[in-house]
């Protein structure tokens, strides 16, 4: 009551209140009639659009701003080739890289017999025939046979498009006494520079000899094998069909087995590097301490293997004597196998990784492999130790592997089981004859921690199979099966991780993508198309080196320490700076607009309504 | 005072060798501690001599010296070597070398490290200053890490003061031995006793080289509080008995045997200057159980010890490991008999730094030195004779000094630096790139009882994202070294045999110059409120918006018919007004 009257007292020089009925003095607007009355408010003159332009051009120059303040606030993203990216994965993933590659078969018969086209043709025919019926597998592309035909009588050919560089006259049935690796040799100098470069070729040669009983098959270190024996034509095709798809191209790895092709890692780091550690440990050097000669014997040993596995890997090798690392699981004494005995179920639990500082090689940065390679010697409280096998058996080896990470072998000393007092305090050397034995089982291990057999000692194959075992650890038409494996796996796993990126940097519009990253990319997506492009000539150990730094590049670009910079332009700051002054400005000006906007219709309507009474009145 | 790129020959001869900086730092989180900071880069030194002729095969030596100190504490300093010999394998065969040092080596083609973990400040006063312990031993608080390259004439220098130190820099130092802690001396190391001391000091120290190949030498300097019943420390001050102290109460565990792949084990008890004049001037004989003291277990050898000027200076009682086992394990220790006052050796001056000046805007470091009169002691030099000193201090950029304001006082009196400074070499601070450097041989005359000198500096301002957390602290100031290169630590053993091969007593038969460490300074710097800038941003914009506001609301009001509306509004309350006291009154009559 009391601010009303203040009010009322202050309106005094004010003029006075307009009396109902009347029109307004003042130009734009009408006043309504404050008594009572119940004619609509009128205006004479059209409404000025003056303030409603003004403020309407403030809104709209805030309008058209606001894309420049974000086009300058906008942070630095590198434009990643998502359509290449994209483009390869339906690439891939519709045709995955596959090798073609041929199959030569040579029968060399002892009787002179006739030879002709249609013979070499039909058998051409039944080999693709068998071929077709069993299983492919995933890196196998296709596969073109040719067969020769070599007699006394002469030599045909099947007029194919493989080139196994055969020469015909080379050998014959009667170079077999010479033994199976000198054997191999000749069949090597015979086959010549064949398939060098274009896709690989295989040669099966299959040479009667008619004293044989039954048949037998040797697997050559190169890319070739030969069946020996008696036999007839269904019989030979269906053992050339079976050689070629059973070793050639799977290694030996039977169905369900696991090996290579069934799981998709390989050893190797994303930047293609590994290093073997091999490391000597001395359980308890109380009781005795062993030493080796590795830098000697092991590189002798091992360079062969390392040269032999460059497409796939840079392999460094590297030694370390340990001291002082018990094994972490429980072994328990046996009478009856003489010692102490492990079973399966304690290794997951045997590498103690509290007290085998094995990590320890400046080799191994950034993201290579380190494979571990363990000679343990146990103390004398639980020597000799065995590995039991789950049907009771102990180990022959001694060995175990662990997949990804490397293998272990248990090492007895010699005097393990005399007295152990006699020893004790004293430094001993490993002899080398022992040294070897163990590496071998390191190659051993490291061929199955690439996937492929151990050794084929096991294999059934209806009939004796012999295997010509080569110094570089892995033999030719495996290594080439490694190399068509790690292409193929390496594609892939380049294709994940520049999806991720891909669709990290979609999720993320806040994050900054350099130049660099962008950069990396390209020349990843370069290189996986290149090895695509070797994979599809069947030149596969190219094509893996090509896989290889495909799959280095993209994972730097993944791991490319600028991603990390994203909480530093988190959109939270963003509105932190920018709110203060947006946030009143904003309200003020859409207010503004708004009222004038409602005033301008409400005051239109007035003067449209005054028209119409000034038409109706006249 | 422009800087030098390269020393002056004269002063690199001497063994001071200022060199090029370079911009970029390497450093191996070998220890396991992060550091990440502001390192400080640089140059300086040279190192001792290489000893020995290159060994044929990867050697180890473990070595453990205990010493009474006089201010009732003991010294423990383990010693361990590893070397691997010159070969084609270095960094990739290894039998008992680390592998890890070695790829370190061979990777950044170090010639020289030193990298020293450190906590706890070394007591020159009472722990002595000038013999090899305290010379090489004695570290500065924190982490310091001396680096020299191979084919480079740059030394760097890195360090961080406030660096703490616990058992996560001690594992990793203690994989770098064959055995780590788990046999041999190395397994004295209870941690909770050696961390419990009042200086603990880790030190890897490598050197490699074509014809050496490398050497590794990992020590380790506690000063521990013998563990004695306080029943016997009872008495105080003169008249008062040593605290009798073994291994046992050390370290609370026993010797039991030698680390098997070691070439040599030993135990050495040393027994210092103060204590052989002592024992000698009672006209008794230094043996293991004499007039003053008896040791636990009688030693397989005795050594005598001379210092630089030929004088006899200590006593080694050394002991062999190996011959001890787990079922007679060695617990070395010593017994007090009689009371006994001993000083050390101080080194001629006391250094010690501190700050001048008030506010957060300038102030001066003050260096001062005070005279031990060792001078006096050692020869009964003429008075006109001059000591010399060099100072070799480190200043990050911040800290802005002015090297023309340093002002000397020697005894009270102002003296002209010409007149005190025979040689100065600075490499001025480079903001946000380089720190300061300052090398500064000094020449005090003999007579001299307390000098000091001063300069100036501006506290800096850093940029809002380059403080550090918790800045308000300050910031540290790195110890300087202060080295007499006139006077030598080095001792010599006149009848040690030459096949004994000690790398323990051959480190304290180099030649090295008496040096020490000052303290580390505290520089409060003038830091910003860290929510400026925010602050700023919100204030502007409210200002901004207010003023955008205001003018758009002119532009757009109509003032003449917003006071026609107040008025009508004023005309529709009263109306409401009147009707409200109608109906008041209307409702006060049907009540009554």
């Amino acid at each position: 009551m009391l601010a009303m009257a203040e009010i009322a007292g202050d309106e005094a020089p004010t003029p006075p209140p307009p009396i109902s009925g009347e029109v307004s003095t003042d130009p734009y607007t009408s006043t309504p009639a404050s008594t009572g009355s119940n004619n609509p408010p009128l205006r004479t003159t059209k409404p000025g659009v003056k303030r409603l332009i003004l403020t309407a051009s403030v809104l709209l120059s805030f309008l058209v701003g606001l894309p420049f303040l974000l086009k300058s606030t906008e942070i630095h993203r590198s434009p990643l080739p998502s359509d290449a990216i994209t483009a390869l994965a339906h690439r891939l993933h519709s045709t995955p890289p596959s090798f073609p590659c041929g199959l030569h078969a040579v029968f060399l018969r002892s009787v002179p017999d006739r030879s002709d086209a249609s013979l070499t043709r039909r058998l051409e025919q039944s080999i693709s025939a068998q071929l077709q019926l069993l299983p492919a597998t995933s890196t196998a592309g296709n596969v073109s046979v040719s067969v020769t035909v070599e007699s006394a009588g002469g030599c045909s050919s099947s007029s194919s498009n493989v080139d196994s560089g055969w020469q015909c006259g080379t050998v014959t049935s009667a170079d077999l006494v010479i033994g199976d690796e000198v054997f191999d040799e000749l069949l090597h100098s015979a086959l010549g520079s064949g398939g060098g470069d274009g896709s690989r070729v295989y040669t099966v040669v299959v040479v009667e000899v008619d004293d044989a009983e039954g048949m037998r098959i040797v697997v050559g270190k190169h890319r070739h094998a030969w069946v020996v024996g008696k036999a007839d034509e269904v019989k030979a095709v269906s053992v050339i069909g079976k050689v070629f798809a059973k070793y050639f191209m799977n290694g030996g790895i039977e169905e369900g087995e696991a090996g290579i092709g069934k799981g998709e890692f390989m050893p190797v780091g994303s930047d293609g590097n590994v290093v073997l550690s091999f490391s000597l440990l001395n359980a308890d050097p109380s009781d005795w301490v062993y030493d080796w000669d590795f830098e000697k014997i092991g590189e002798r040993m091992l360079n062969p293997v390392v040269e032999a596995l460059r497409p796939i890997a840079e392999i460094n090798i590297e030694s370390q004597v340990l001291y002082h690392t018990p094994k972490s699981s429980y072994s328990y004494s046996d009478d009856k196998l003489g010692g102490n005995v492990l079973s399966m179920g304690d290794i997951p639990f045997f590498v103690n990784s509290n007290e085998w500082h094995l990590d320890t090689s400046i080799s191994a940065t950034g993201r290579s492999k380190v494979l571990q390679f363990v000679v343990y010697i146990p103390s004398a409280r639980e020597c000799p130790l065995y590995l039991q096998l789950p049907d009771g058996r102990l180990s022959k080896t001694n060995a175990f592997i662990s997949p990804m990470w490397g293998g272990v072998l248990i090492w007895n000393p010699p005097d393990c089981s005399l007295d152990s007092k006699k020893t004790h305090g004293t430094r001993k050397k490993m002899s080398s004859q022992e040294l070897m034995e163990t590496i071998e089982i390191f190659i051993g291990q490291l061929r199955q921690l690439f996937g492929l057999k151990p050794s084929y000692l096991s294999q059934n194959m209806d009939m004796p199979t012999k295997f010509v075992v080569s110094e570089k650890g892995f033999t030719e038409w495996e290594l080439d099966l490694l190399y068509r494996h790690h292409a193929r796996s390496n594609l892939l796993s380049c294709l994940t991780t520049l999806e991720s990126l891909s669709s990290l940097v979609r999720s993320l519009p806040r994050m900054i993508v350099m130049d660099e990253i962008g950069r990396q990319v390209e020349l990843s997506l370069e290189a996986a198309n290149l090895a695509q492009g070797n994979a599809t000539l069947g030149i596969s150990d190219s094509s893996a080196v090509y896989a290889t730094r495909a799959r280095a590049l993209a994972e730097d670009a993944f791991f490319h320490p600028s991603i990390m910079s994203i909480s530093y332009a988190s959109i939270e700051h963003y509105f932190a700076i920018y709110m203060p002054f947006f946030a009143p400005v904003s309200l003020h000006v859409l207010l503004a607009a708004i009222k004038e906007l409602k005033r301008y219709k409400a005051e239109r309507a007035k003067y449209s309504a005054f028209l119409a009474s000034q038409a109706t009145s006249s | 005072m422009a800087a030098h790129s390269r020393g002056h020959p004269a002063m690199r001869e001497r063994g001071f060798s200022p060199a090029g900086t370079s911009p970029y730092w390497w450093i191996r989180p070998c220890a396991g501690s992060i550091l990440f900071l502001s390192l400080l880069f640089l140059f300086l030194f040279t190192a001792a001599a290489a000893s020995a002729a290159a060994p044929e095969e990867e050697k180890f030596t473990e070595e453990l010296l205990l010493r009474p100190l006089p201010d009732r504490k003991a010294l423990a300093y383990f010693h361990f070597r590893s070397s691997a010999p010159p070969a084609a394998s270095v960094g990739r065969h290894h039998h008992l070398f680390p592998k890890a040092i070695s790829q370190l080596v061979k990777k950044y083609h170090i010639s020289e490290l030193e990298l020293s973990f450190t906590q706890g400040r070394w007591n020159y006063e009472q722990w002595g200053g000038f013999d090899p312990m305290s010379t090489n031993n004695a570290k500065p608080p924190g982490v310091e890490l001396w680096g020299f390259k191979l084919n480079e004439g740059n030394l760097r220098y890195g360090a961080l003061p406030r660096e703490a130190v616990c058992t996560e820099n001690l594992t990793p130092w203690l994989k770098l031995l064959p055995y780590r802690d788990k046999a041999g001396i190395a397994s004295l190391l209870y941690r909770p006793s050696i961390y419990k001391g009042y200086y603990h000091s880790q030190k890897l120290k490598l050197r490699s080289s074509q014809s050496l190949g490398i050497i590794l030498d990992q020590t380790l300097t506690v000063v521990l509080q013998p563990n004695t019943v306080s029943g016997e420390q009872l008495h105080s001050n003169h008249g008062q008995l040593q605290p009798n102290w073994s291994m046992r109460h050390l370290f609370n565990r026993k010797l039991s045997g030698k680390c098997l792949v070691s070439k040599s084990s030993r135990v050495f008890i040393e027994v210092d200057k103060g204590i052989v004049d002592n024992v000698n001037k009672s006209g008794s004989d230094l043996s293991w159980s004499n007039e003053f003291f008896v040791l636990s277990n009688s030693p397989d050898k005795l050594i005598k010890g001379q210092n630089h000027v030929e004088i006899q200076s200590s006593f080694l009682y050394v002991y062999d490991a190996s011959n001890y086992t787990e079922e007679k394990p060695l617990d070395v220790g010593i017994t007090w008999k009689l009371p006994l006052v001993w000083t050390c050796t101080p080194s001629p001056f006391h250094a010690s730094r501190f700050l001048m000046g008030s506010g957060n805007e300038r102030g001066s470091i003050a260096l001062s030195f005070m005279s031990t009169n060792l001078h006096k002691q050692i020869s009964g030099s003429p008075t006109d004779c001059s000591i010399k000193a060099v100072i070799f201090q480190v200043v990050p950029w911040y800290v802005k000094v002015y090297y023309h304001s340093l002002e000397i006082f020697i005894d009270g009196s102002r003296k002209t630096v010409s007149e005190v400074v025979d040689k100065i070499h600075v490499i001025p601070s480079e903001d946000k790139l380089l720190p300061g450097t300052l090398e500064m041989l000094l020449r005090f005359p003999c007579s001299m009882q307390s000098g000091t000198l001063t300069l100036d500096f501006d506290r800096g301002f850093l940029h809002i994202d380059e403080y550090p957390p918790d800045a308000n602290q300050g910031f540290d100031i790195p110890s300087a070294l202060v080295s007499f290169p006139e006077f030598s630590s080095a001792r010599s053993y006149p009848e040690i045999d030459p096949v004994l091969g000690s790398p323990l007593l051959e480190n304290f038969q180099e030649d090295s110059v008496v040096k020490s460490y000052t303290e580390v300074l505290l520089v409060p710097l003038t830091t910003p409120d860290f929510s400026m800038p925010y602050n700023v941003i919100t204030f502007t914009c409210t200002v901004l918006a207010l003023y955008f506001g205001s003018l758009l609301n002119a532009l757009r009001r109509r003032i003449g018919e917003e006071e026609r509306e107040l008025k009508k509004t004023v005309v529709i309350l009263k109306k409401w007004q009147l009707l409200a006291s109608i109906l008041y009154r209307k409702f006060v009559d049907e009540l009554f």
